[in-house]
């Protein structure tokens, strides 16, 4: 049905992960692929830039759930960025806005990875 | 059934018939011997033209119906020429043997008594003949398998006419004593000899023979041409078995020497063209080696569909094909490449040439075979065994390259063309095979996830409540369309006490058996727990507390959990990451939305801390409507959601019903809405709406019309 990619860019130490399209159950791997081969190059600060994203179903959660634990040991994070309302009603309404940083745009995010440096 | 009894009965019935024209064919012939034997050794005939005649007729009907006899039991089996050619050998040795040794036997045993007037010597004269008689007829039916063999149906009237002028030459020959008739023999003679010529010209089967076969027959032709001279011979001369022979019947002796004619010309035939044909003999066995494995392999093509078991196949028969030492498969795997199903060399070896060739072939998209001299391969003497050369070979189906067949060839071997082509034809054939392979796997694969995906709607079935609980206070519907994926949507009610009801709605993240075993786990969860624990609140805190040794790091549950409390008339609720509750009241709905993370998100203070709880007191007719994001997000074809906002006027619109009213029309309209697109997701929908109490409750009610929520509405 709905296709969903991914692409990474660096800046310095800290990378944003575009995601586009439909990201559920069978599109999640991918984004999961994405986020494993991050952290296994050993970039553990993360932004992820949703503005390309169109629909997030509960396994497209899951991804952000799986990878956080291990980012925030190694002192890094997961960002949440320029996410639609849509989007961010989904993520709202499970209580991600307590559990991870939401910001309006991907520049606000960096800044913030920046700041605590 | 009765067509099948019939179909045995036919069957049967044509066994039978057959056996029966068999046994005629017998028994014909042994009465024409039993009479044959009265005639040859208790009656001695006057010597006239009609009792020969008589006799003769006797002996060719005898000949005539064993031949048939014969030819029955012969055609059971399939011929085979090498076989057959020793058969005419055997048997022509058989009649030289009887020719040049029965006299001095015979003169053994009845010393100088041998004499048609002894009994005893007619007796011997009578199994001679017979012997005779028996050896003749399988040589010329051998004869005729022989002509029949690799030969098109329509040749046969050659041979029959040539058998019918046989019989006529035969018949003919009673004619002996009337000279002025001779003529008539002699032109019967001349044809059958013609027909036999032309019968022998073309011999096919040869051709089909391997090198060996030909050499062996080309040995054999020529014994048996020797044997056959040496047969005609003794039986034209004046000697015991002449005199025998021909004293039986002239005209078997006549058809003796035809046949011996026959063999002297079909062998002599048969000799120049197996000699004509060993030069070739090479190049055809190759073919026929080629033919012979082709068929093989298209023949694995439907046999063989395990994927390893194939590609061993593949390699091996290419081994064979080509006359390579070595060969691989290559396929792409997970990172680079994977060298499989390895015949006859290393792994480490394969893996060392491959990517050597590899990085030969990077550059240029090769179609077909190429060979690659490995004279300038720098790490040649890292490889175990000496190679010269390495073919490869793409394996492509529907223009897809699934992979190479790799062969490799030892010092002082090389690739010609025809090697070359046939590694192109077995790839050929070998792509479909893997792809048929592949793509079996699949349907396969497929299959299975069908059954797991119908396992999982079978567990969620039963997980669900099967009917809406009966309440005083509260009509209750409930509908559930579960996606063919299995959503991982439940509900339930627990009806605490005579007061109290409650209702939990979730919503496992994640699809088919693994959601819905966690569904299972959720509900044995508040089933339990409902017991013990009242407030909705403290139930979501500890359920989040069993889930953390349930669910693993990408999974989370959304609940909302509800307690009605029939005699405070109040409605205690908290919700764990769950769409809301919307409630329906005076025309308006309010989103009741406390705030509560998902199940499995924070196993820390952080859910207990985040989680609110709220209690409202019910009016009459306030309608609360649970549902999970499957309504809200059902798609039409263009992907568009059927949205919050559509649901909710919906309700509104429909807010006075009946809650199965209500309920119904909703999803009347998502179904209308999203009838073009298939359902992704499992839809939940549950009504649950206060009634009027049978006894009139005060007015106080109705003018505390604001609700009292401590919801943060957006």
């Amino acid at each position: 049905m709905a296709e969903f990619n991914t692409s990474v860019k660096d800046h310095g130490e800290i990378s944003t992960v575009y995601l586009e399209g439909y990201l559920d159950a069978h599109t999640a791997p991918n984004l999961e692929e994405t986020f494993s081969k991050l952290i296994n190059n050993g970039k553990y600060k993360i932004v992820a830039n949703f503005k390309d994203l169109a629909y997030i179903s509960s396994a497209g959660l899951g991804v952000f759930m799986a990878f956080i634990e291990k980012v925030r040991e190694n002192d890094g994070d997961i960002k949440l960025s320029a996410m639609n309302d849509k989007v961010y009603n989904i993520f709202d309404l499970l209580g991600f806005p307590l559990l991870y940083e939401i910001f309006k745009t991907e520049d606000e995010a960096i800044k913030k990875f920046d700041e605590t440096k | 059934m009765g067509y099948i009894e019939y179909s045995i009965r036919t069957i049967m019935d044509l066994n039978f018939r057959q056996n029966i024209v068999r046994n005629i064919k017998l028994q014909s012939f042994l009465v024409l011997s039993v009479v044959l034997f009265l005639i040859k050794i208790f009656f001695v005939l006057p010597d006239t033209f009609t009792f020969k005649f008589i006799s003769e007729l006797v002996v060719i009907l005898a000949v005539i119906s064993l031949n048939f006899y014969l030819l029955d039991l012969m055609t059971d089996k399939s011929p085979n020429a090498i076989s057959l050619v020793i058969n005419i050998g055997i048997l022509d040795a058989v009649i030289f043997f009887l020719m040049n040794f029965s006299s001095s036997l015979v003169n053994l045993l009845l010393g100088s008594s041998a004499d048609s007037s002894n009994f005893l010597y007619r007796l011997i004269s009578f199994i001679y003949s017979y012997l005779i008689i028996i050896s003749i007829s399988f040589i010329f039916l051998s004869f005729r398998e022989l002509y029949f063999l690799k030969r098109g149906k329509r040749v046969t009237t050659y041979f029959n006419t040539m058998t019918a002028f046989f019989v006529l030459f035969l018949l003919s020959t009673v004619l002996n004593d009337f000279k002025s008739l001779s003529y008539i023999k002699d032109t019967f003679y001349v044809i059958s000899i013609l027909l036999i010529a032309i019968n022998s010209a073309k011999i096919s089967w040869i051709a089909f023979l391997s090198k060996r076969d030909k050499i062996k027959t080309l040995l054999l032709s020529v014994v048996i041409e020797i044997l056959f001279v040496a047969d005609l011979i003794g039986s034209s001369g004046t000697n015991f078995h002449s005199r025998i022979f021909i004293n039986f019947s002239p005209a078997l002796n006549e058809f003796l020497q035809l046949l011996m004619i026959y063999g002297i010309i079909y062998f002599g035939v048969l000799f120049f063209t197996t000699l004509f044909h060993i030069p070739t003999a090479e190049a055809f066995d190759r073919k026929q080696k080629e033919v012979s494995s082709l068929q093989y392999f298209s023949k694995l093509i439907t046999q063989v569909l395990d994927f390893n078991d194939l590609t061993t196949t593949i390699t091996e028969i290419s081994l064979s094909a080509s006359g390579a030492n070595s060969a691989w498969i290559i396929t792409e795997g997970e990172k680079e490449f994977d060298t499989i199903a390895i015949k006859n060399i290393g792994f480490v070896d394969a893996k060392t040439l491959t990517e050597y060739i590899l990085e030969k072939i990077k550059d240029v998209k090769i179609k077909s075979t190429s060979i690659f001299n490995l004279k300038d391969f720098e790490k040649k003497e890292n490889i175990a065994e000496k190679f010269s050369s390495v073919s490869i070979t793409p394996l492509k189906s529907h223009n897809y390259l699934r992979g190479f067949l790799v062969t490799a060839k030892k010092e002082g071997l090389g690739y010609d063309e025809e090697d070359i082509r046939a590694i192109d034809t077995f790839c050929d054939y070998a792509s479909v095979s893997i792809e048929n392979s592949r793509l079996l796997e699949e349907s396969i694969e497929k299959e299975r996830l069908e059954k797991e995906l119908d396992l999982a709607r079978q567990i969620q079935r039963k997980i669900i409540p099967a009917k809406n609980p009966e309440s005083k206070r509260l009509d209750i519907s409930s509908i559930f369309i579960p996606a063919f994926e299995v959503g991982g949507d439940y509900y339930d009610f627990f009806e605490i006490s005579e007061s109290k009801m409650a209702f939990v709605i979730a919503d496992v993240s994640g699809k088919g058996i693994s959601a819905a075993f966690i569904m299972a786990e959720i509900k044995g969860i508040f089933e339990s727990l409902s017991k013990t624990i009242e407030s909705p609140k403290e139930i979501l805190i500890k359920a989040n507390q069993i889930l953390k040794g349930i669910l693993d790091n990408k999974n989370f549950v959304s609940a909302a959990y509800g307690l009605f409390d029939f005699t405070k008339k109040t409605l205690m609720l908290a919700r764990a990451g769950h769409c809301p509750i919307l409630l329906l009241r005076n025309n308006e709905y309010v989103d009741i939305r406390p705030s509560g993370l998902g199940l499995g998100l924070d196993y820390g203070n952080r859910f207990r801390e985040t989680l609110e709880e709220v209690t409202m007191d019910l009016h009459e007719n306030d309608t609360f409507v649970l549902y999970t994001d499957g309504v809200s997000e059902a798609k039409n074809a263009e992907m568009e959601d059927f949205g919050e906002r559509h649901f909710r006027k919906i309700l509104l619109n429909n807010a006075n019903k009946e809650s199965s009213e209500i309920s119904n029309s909703v999803i009347k309209e998502i179904s209308l809405f999203s009838r073009n697109n298939q359902q992704y997701d499992d839809i939940t929908l549950v009504i649950l709406k206060w009634k009027k109490e049978n006894k009139i409750d005060g007015e106080k009610e109705w003018q505390n019309s604001t609700p009292r929520l401590k919801t943060t509405v957006k």
